[in-house]
């Protein structure tokens, strides 16, 4: 059953458009994703689903409960929605210990002392603050900051976690660190997770399901490693990790077999639905070519740096720029003349050139 | 599971709203209504009465030009002066900025009384200037339009200094930096490129002080009534003692039309200023600009200003109530402390303090109440509406004090509501008054409490009088404190409203300063002063001390 349903959401500030006719569900027990660019809308959703903004047109449930549906005026406050909630800046309230943040939404729920104690051991225990209770914000660290918010948004038992891009307030390493604490802390949990990030490393790392949203819509939802392997379009397929994207025109098609021209009259076999014919572009991958000495099709060393499990080659090949990524430990220094072989392509439309 | 379909905060955002039109935009509206009103019907004959007797007229004229004057004078003083404490490197600089502001921290009838203490036929300063020249008369005369415009220029000067200072501060170094590149030398960048770069900041400090003039009501009270010179609110004052009711309402609209007119001119102005991009926040400081030579005279012509200006008056209020009576020869033998026990026996005085500790007490405390909460539903719920509250809250910062004395009289001086004769009619007056100072410091004091703190407090499940309870509120404390006291420092000494409302047992400290000094106990009157004063002080260093420097004087 879906934990989260979000039918036909639009929301509109005047004339612009931040979400629009957005559709999605989040499973039981699902990490659930909205990747975008910043703009995108991502956080306007979640918002909608906290019960923070209210939608202009559509419908949202949470477990069997509608919580929003403009079509018969229902929007109820956030207060009473079952949800838990992870803000990007913590929100831990300065004036209050770690105890008594974390034990608010029971407190407000006028629960006895007695009813709090063990709840509120068990979710500081979760996240691992069992010693910092009596702390003062300020005392923390923003790691620390954001278990409190963590153990705060779990301590009511809600249907669902919804978290705002908690960790793009960490630095680097503690970034890392606490995609694998949230996710190992939500499968213990059984909760289901609406995630909301433009990292998109982040949300491929974590999520069971991605949804990619530009400029109000959703383009694609999916698994990480199908909407890695398969974008739907070249927004997607530029946003996800890193592309190259290669002028070209196809030549001939056999079923679902295609055959491309590029970088000065090389020809490439590519699998592809599309159904395109002439120009178009042809995306790669880094790590989907690979370089020796002998290859057909050639290329020219322009840059290169190492970082340590992979190689990131900046090449030149018929005025085009490549990054490839190889792990082999054979080093092509600068300059160098070299072969490339590509070993899997994907093809998109041609951008519409616009007339000025 | 159903909706709450009235959300609660619109009920209270309507119960505000009603509560600020019934007891400030309704008694202003009868300004407005009973000036045109004759006998029950509609009639131009109180504006035909202001033009037909040149002394009402003459009274508007006086108004425009005293406040020209003043706006002029301060403008000149205020850009000198913040040009040298902010772009030269003159010697203790910092220390002067902070005595330049203290003038402006005392009430502005009590620099008038200074000042007559000094200036007077009998005042310390002209006996010095008898005794060096040996001239048996002074060729200044302090009760006169020039005394009137001197006082509010000293008064009033700090706003230009302020506002041009800040525009000073950020304008952006490369501005004046690439015009020395391009060959001009400082006195040029300074009259080509800093000077009208900064002129919007003048004129719009100009306009400030121009406004404080044309409402001010205790300078030209105490200096121009005994020289039978009027200005508008002494007029206003005068048609209310008639009683002329419909005179002093046109008397009125005319002040208010004024002051709208040039608050519009100043806010436009600043709007200006906000466009010219040059102008930026960047913390990038314009290099200091070095005075050599002429560093030491003018830092000694600079402090000799100050001290003239901010220091004296308060040395001249002390040793005022510590002599033992006024005019006596300055020795030893004649201070006494007599005065302050005089004052604090009398009962008038001793009721004087209790009114004025109790209004400005609760004056605070409802302003701060009411605009904790106009500024919760506008900047932290963000309702609907909510902006409307903000503006009507705001609105009797453009109307002039006497004005909106005069409004509570026409409101709620008669049956069904009589309140005249009661501390509450003043304390509805105060309440208008500094309303819209405390919904500044709320507004500003909420911004700072993040959104998400609030939201986060929702998601745990609170409902809006918890939420404002455990978190808004202990949030804001510091801010919320501040703010009080910032209303209750000026409540506390309040003159304008007070002298036009009060009848005997309602007296307040600032009516019987007026009154004493009036009445020529100089001595008595300035030892009240006096304890006001200290009190002021010290709540200026609370605030300070609460709001880490920021707001307080």
């Amino acid at each position: 059953m879906d934990k989260i349903r979000v039918t036909n959401l639009t929301k509109r500030y005047g004339k612009v458009v931040a979400v629009d006719s957005v559709t999605l569900s989040v499973r039981e027990k699902e990490f659930f994703s909205l990747l975008g660019p910043s703009g995108c809308g991502k956080s306007t959703v979640l918002r909608c689903v906290a019960g923070l903004e209210e939608p202009t047109e559509g419908e949202i449930y949470i477990g069997e409960t509608r919580v929003n549906s403009t079509a018969d005026g229902i929007n109820i406050p956030t207060e009473i929605r079952p949800i838990g909630m992870v803000f990007q800046n913590y929100a831990v309230w300065p004036h209050m210990t770690v105890a008594e943040n974390v034990a608010y939404p029971l407190k407000v729920k006028k629960l006895t002392k007695e009813a709090i104690g063990p709840k509120l051991e068990v979710a500081l225990h979760t996240v691992g603050l069992d010693r910092l209770f009596d702390r003062y914000p300020s005392q923390l660290s923003g790691g620390e900051q954001q278990r409190v918010a963590l153990a705060r948004a779990l301590i009511k038992e809600p249907e669902v976690l919804l978290l705002d891009e908690p960790l793009s307030n960490l630095d680097a390493k503690l970034r890392e660190q606490m995609r694998f604490e949230l996710k190992d802390l939500q499968r213990r949990a059984g909760i289901p997770i609406l995630y909301v990030t433009h990292d998109q490393t982040e949300a491929l790392a974590m999520s069971d399901r991605v949804a990619v949203m530009n400029a109000g819509r959703i383009v694609q939802v999916g698994a990480p490693a199908e909407i890695y392997a398969q974008p739907v379009d070249r927004f997607v397929a530029d946003f996800i990790g890193l592309m190259n994207f290669i002028p070209g025109r196809i030549l001939s098609r056999n079923g679902e077999e295609v055959t491309v021209e590029l970088l000065g009259g090389h020809r490439l076999k590519v699998a592809d639905r599309s159904g395109l014919t002439g120009a178009c572009v042809v995306a790669v991958r880094p790590e989907d070519i690979s370089l020796d000495t002998t290859a057909p099709m050639r290329c020219r060393v322009a840059a290169f740096n190492y970082s340590g499990h992979l190689i990131d080659y900046k090449v030149e090949a018929d005025g085009s720029v490549l990054r490839i990524q190889t792990s082999k430990n054979e080093v092509f220094e600068e300059g160098e003349e070299l072969g490339f072989a590509i070993h899997r392509a994907m093809l998109f439309a041609q951008p519409e050139v616009q007339s000025p | 599971m159903t909706t709450a379909k009235l959300d609660r905060r619109y009920l209270l955002m309507i119960a505000i709203g009603l509560f600020i039109l019934l007891v400030i935009i309704y008694p202003l509206w009868q300004v407005v209504f009973r000036s045109f009103l004759d006998a029950g019907s509609f009639s131009l004959k109180s504006y035909r009465k202001v033009f037909a007797y040149p002394s009402y007229y003459r009274a508007l004229l006086n108004s425009i030009w005293i406040s020209c004057a003043t706006g002029a004078f301060c403008m000149v003083f205020g850009t000198l002066l913040a040009f040298l404490v902010v772009r030269t490197d003159l010697p203790g600089k910092n220390f002067l900025r902070t005595l330049l502001v203290l003038p402006y921290a005392l009430p502005s009838f009590f620099s008038a009384i200074a000042w007559i203490q000094l200036l007077g036929p009998q005042g310390y300063l002209a006996r010095i200037f008898f005794q060096l020249s040996g001239a048996q008369a002074a060729p200044w005369n302090i009760y006169s339009a020039g005394g009137i415009v001197f006082v509010l220029t000293v008064h009033y000067f700090i706003l230009v200094f302020i506002t041009v200072a800040g525009a000073l501060e950020r304008m952006d170094a490369s501005l004046e930096e690439a015009a020395r590149a391009s060959g001009a030398n400082t006195y040029r960048i300074m009259r080509e490129i800093t000077l009208p770069l900064v002129l919007p900041a003048i004129v719009a400090g100009g306009l400030l002080a121009f406004i404080g003039a044309l409402a001010n009501f205790g300078i030209p009270a105490l200096l121009g009534m005994r020289a039978r010179f009027f200005v508008l609110t002494t007029s206003i004052y005068y048609a209310l003692a008639i009683p002329d009711f419909g005179l002093a309402t046109a008397l009125s609209s005319m002040l208010v039309i004024v002051a709208l007119i040039s608050m519009a001119l100043q806010f436009g102005i600043q709007k200006g200023e906000s466009r010219y991009t040059v102008i930026s926040g960047k913390s990038v400081h314009p290099a200091e600009l070095k005075l050599r030579s002429m560093r030491y005279p003018l830092c000694f012509g600079t402090a000799a200003f100050v001290f003239f200006i901010s220091i004296i008056p308060i040395l001249s209020m002390v040793l005022t109530a510590l002599v033992k009576y006024w005019g006596a020869p300055l020795a030893i033998a004649n201070l006494t402390l007599s005065n302050f026990i005089y004052i604090l026996n009398l009962e008038t005085g001793r009721r004087a303090i209790v009114n004025s500790l109790f209004l400005a007490g609760m004056s605070a405390t409802v302003a701060m109440f009411v605009g904790s909460l106009i500024s919760y539903l506008h900047v932290k719920a963000k309702l609907k509406g909510a902006r409307a509250l903000d503006f009507l809250a705001t609105i009797p910062y453009a109307v002039p004090h006497t004005v909106i004395a005069i409004a509570m009289i026409l409101a709620w001086a008669r049956p069904p509501v009589s309140l005249y004769g009661t501390l509450w009619i003043i304390l509805v007056a105060y309440f208008a008054v500094y309303l819209p100072f405390a919904v500044r410091t709320t507004n500003s004091t909420l911004q700072q409490v993040h959104d998400s703190l609030e939201e986060a407090a929702r998601a745990s499940g609170a409902k809006v009088f918890p939420r404002l309870r455990d978190i808004i509120l202990p949030l804001a404390r510091p801010g919320m404190i501040a703010g009080w006291i910032l209303v209750f420092m000026p409540a506390l000494r309040e003159l304008t409203v007070s002298i036009l409302l009060y009848t005997y047992h309602t007296e307040t400290i600032g009516v019987v300063v007026y009154n004493m000094q009036d009445a020529g106990y100089r001595e008595i009157a300035a030892a009240l002063a006096s304890i006001v004063m200290a009190l002021l002080i010290v709540g200026n260093m609370v605030i300070r001390k609460l709001t880490g420097g920021v707001t307080g004087f």
